[in-house]
């Protein structure tokens, strides 16, 4: 409750601040003492210390994998404005709006990360989802964003026109919202409760970009802004994850042999064309964009299995997979444009940027000593405690394979190829958040239980 | 035929049965509109004349087209007037309950009414209702 009452009120003030502050880097620091206070007063009620003592009547449920996703959240948020919120400047006009905006999304996903009954999660879903329709647009001078965004608002608002209609049929079914007391019978289900159920994952699968709902997420990512990217691909997409695990785990858990055949094909689906679409792709943005579909099929794993470890597993894929993509971004923005290209030679310009972002790669990769690994490796655990679907197994170790090949183009092309590229100037304060990011991913590829333990204690 | 009208949905043993009398329902909102537009067109006057059937038989011969851009403030005004025009509905039930809410109404009001004014304050020094430019 702390988190989402000080997100929203945080949006608030930094809407004010683009009114009374004129000084950019002043309104930048505001900002991300605002989301430092968010993940403290997150962090507080994990020890029990809660400021503000409201009723939820059944509609919330603030447990600790809600409030753990919240602290990740709000720590790659953190990280994200350290690093990337000097290039928001470039954007546009408004650059305190930007963080309002940011600040709305935020209390979004404290709603989808703690919802209990249905409403919410659909509050929640549309907190997220209209501030990022106008970061799309925010390069407004720009054609192609304004494309992006309009392509993003049609799937976005199509998608949870599906959602609702799924909402709708489940409380005709059940006669309630509320997720932990609609008692789905195993044998018999009826077939309203199954209609909604499917309009719920097929709505839930538009927002994390699953295929074959994935065909607005190239042309989006491509066309936002890079900065938005970088936030939209990360702590929102994981955010729908834990939102989609969430709803299925306490409405759907009883009648999980159901539905989990269509989840091994929209998996398996959405890492065979993830990865093999990546792989083609000239911009490193538009590959980062495929990168995330293809991350998408493992995050999807998680919610096949439906264990405890998949939960463990969701939280250490969340962390890992935004801290390494928020990185690539983070250096990504200091180049002029996006082709691989532009990165020949960028390991002898820069030895200690080029040398973090293969640790980035590496993690999204799935190498071991990084997080990234053991976050694939507590996914695929997960499917095989679950049973039955050894072959998505063989097949995500297989796709986790063909990723290497586009990633590591980029490190190719960073170590061993000739060219001038683009000459870079970066602040030391960058270069050394830049490392903390890189040591953290380690860390936890070593010690997963550092953060892990926060779920029982 | 009360019961044939009145949907038990929160009792167990909810099925899509019971959702028959909302069912009905519809059917007679759908009959009874239906019903009155036919009715209506057999049994009032009819004149046609050429000018009855434009667009806007209001007197004055129309001419141009509508299809031109307005200045944007015309929708910005339009959008914000909505905005605080449905928040002042929330007033309505409060007035009501005025007595029976007390103090702890009267604060819930109070805190309403400090963020409708941030809104306001906020609109009015973003500019969005200057005119002129």
């Amino acid at each position: 409750m702390n988190a989402l009452i000080i997100s929203a009120v945080f949006g608030v003030i930094m809407m004010f601040t683009g009114i009374f502050v004129k000084q950019k880097p002043v309104t930048r620091n505001i900002a991300i003492a605002g989301v430092a206070l968010l993940l403290l007063v997150n962090i507080l009620e994990m020890s029990g210390i809660d400021f503000f003592k409201v009723h939820t009547a059944g509609f919330m449920l603030f447990d600790r994998f809600a409030l753990l996703f919240n602290s990740v959240a709000f720590g790659s948020t953190l990280i994200y404005f350290i690093l990337s919120a000097p290039d928001m400047e470039k954007v546009g006009h408004y650059y305190a709006d930007y963080f309002a905006l940011i600040f709305f999304i935020l209390c979004g996903v404290v709603l989808v990360a703690s919802f209990q009954s249905l409403l919410i999660l659909f509050l929640g879903i549309e907190i997220i989802s209209i501030p990022l329709y106008i970061l799309t647009g925010s390069n407004k001078r720009n054609l192609i964003s304004n494309e992006a965004s309009l392509k993003y608002f049609l799937m976005g608002a199509f998608s949870t026109g599906i959602m609702l209609m799924g909402i709708t049929l489940l409380y005709g079914a059940t006669g309630t919202f509320d997720t932990q007391f609609m008692n789905i019978e195993t044998e018999g289900t009826s077939a309203l409760v199954i209609a909604g159920m499917l309009l719920l994952f097929f709505s839930m699968a538009f927002k994390v970009s699953a295929v074959p709902f994935h065909f607005w997420t190239p042309d989006v990512y491509d066309g936002c802004p890079t900065v938005f990217t970088s936030f939209m691909a990360t702590v929102v997409k994981s955010a729908a994850f834990v939102g989609f695990i969430r709803l299925f785990y306490d409405a759907f858990g009883s009648i999980h042999d159901d539905w989990k055949l269509v989840a091994a094909i929209i998996t398996a689906l959405t890492l065979l064309v993830g990865n093999i679409t990546a792989v083609f792709q000239q911009s490193v943005k538009r590959m980062l964009a495929y990168s995330s579909i293809s991350q998408a099929g493992f995050m999807l794993l998680g919610l096949l299995a439906l264990n405890a470890t998949s939960k463990e597993g969701i939280i250490l894929y969340a962390t890992a997979y935004s801290l390494a993509t928020i990185g690539i971004f983070a250096i990504l923005l200091k180049m002029n444009d996006h082709s691989f290209e532009s990165f020949n030679g960028f390991a002898r310009q820069q030895p200690l940027l080029a040398g973090v972002n293969v640790i980035f790669l590496l993690s999204l990769a799935g190498i071991p000593l990084t997080a990234g690994f053991l976050a694939k490796f507590y996914m695929l655990k997960a499917t095989l405690e679950s049973g039955d679907f050894l072959w998505l197994v063989i097949l995500a170790v297989i796709m986790a394979a063909v990723s290497v090949y586009y990633y590591f183009r980029l490190i190719q092309a960073m170590y061993f190829k000739e060219g001038d590229g683009n000459a870079i100037e970066v602040s030391p304060g960058f270069k050394l958040m830049l490392v903390i990011v890189a040591a953290c991913l380690i860390v936890l590829g070593v010690f997963p239980n550092l953060l892990l333990n926060w779920l029982y204690f | 035929m009360i019961d044939l009208l009145q949907a038990t949905v929160n009792s167990p043993g909810t099925t899509s049965a019971s959702y028959l009398p909302i069912g009905l329902q519809v059917l007679f909102v759908v009959g009874l509109v239906g019903f009155l537009l036919i009715i209506t067109h057999f049994l009032g006057p009819k004149r046609q004349t050429a000018e009855k059937l434009e667009t806007f038989a209001g007197g004055i011969a129309s001419h141009g087209d509508a299809r031109q851009p307005m200045a944007i403030n015309y929708f910005l005004v339009a959008i914000l007037f909505v905005l605080f025009d449905v928040e002042i509905i929330f007033f309505y039930p409060y007035a009501i309950n005025f007595r029976a809410l007390g103090w702890d109404g009267f604060w819930a009001v109070m805190m309403f009414v400090s963020f409708f004014l941030c809104g306001f304050i906020y609109i009015i020094k973003k500019g969005a209702l200057i005119w002129e430019d």
